[in-house]
């Protein structure tokens, strides 16, 4: 792994492993962009309770247990502690609990940005240090193309 | 098969950063469990009732998030734990 991966959680009333959506993951590989690292759908009882939803027939079996490795563990299984749980309690958490509501499936697929790892890099080089990142919102990213509209 | 979430540490792609969510920022949660002190009323301000302490107003507040939605159960906890200890 050289680049930094996201987690993206996204939500289905019925999961499907789209062609289009994996047209696009072969695209961005092939552009040396992005990488599709694994992928896993999951649904949420109404109970609360996560269950992974096994890959159709025509996907490659082993699609989601890098995913569900990471993630979680197979109730029953012993927690080996190598999640969060022990983190000190200003170390900001998540789980996949918080993120896909009780009655609903999601796709959790995990993204490996290949084109950052060079730039991150540079930056550690240039004695950068990371304060803070996040996304624009949409009513702001509609103010920075307003912005850049030609004068 | 039944998958137990474990709790993962959140992070940005340029390494450690807390990535928030559009929740709390580290300042918003130091405020939240450092309540700014309110003018103290006049002596002459009668009767007297007693004032709630400081700690029971943050915690009124962090309910309020927790029931609105702002903060998760776990961020809740963990911002009770820092105003009670």
């Amino acid at each position: 792994m050289t680049g930094p991966v996201q987690v993206l959680v996204v939500g289905f009333e019925r999961p499907a492993f789209s062609g289009e959506v994996m047209a696009e993951f072969t695209r961005l590989r092939d552009a040396g962009l992005v990488r599709l690292v694994d992928l896993l759908v999951v649904r949420r009882t109404a109970d609360g309770a996560i269950e992974t939803t096994a890959a159709p027939d025509d996907v490659d079996g082993d699609l989601g247990r890098l995913a569900a490795a990471v993630l979680g563990r197979p109730e029953g299984e012993a927690d080996e502690g190598d999640g969060a749980d022990d983190a000190p309690p200003d170390v900001p958490v998540w789980s996949l609990a918080d993120a896909v509501p009780p009655g609903t499936a999601a796709a959790v697929a995990l993204i490996e940005h290949v084109w950052a790892e060079p730039l991150m890099s540079a930056i550690r080089r240039a004695g950068g240090t990371p304060l803070d990142e996040t996304w624009l919102a949409p009513a702001d990213l509609a103010a920075l193309d307003g912005a850049e509209e030609p004068r | 098969m039944l998958l137990v979430p474990k709790q993962l540490r959140r992070a940005g792609m340029t390494g450690d950063v807390p990535y928030y969510g559009g929740r709390l920022s580290p300042a918003q949660a130091y405020a939240a469990s450092h309540p700014a002190r309110r003018p103290s009323p006049s002596p002459s301000a009668s009767p007297r009732r007693p004032v709630p302490a400081p700690e029971a107003d943050t915690l009124a507040a962090l309910r309020h998030l927790l029931d609105a939605g702002v903060i998760s159960e776990a961020e809740h906890r963990q911002l009770q734990a820092r105003v009670t200890r």
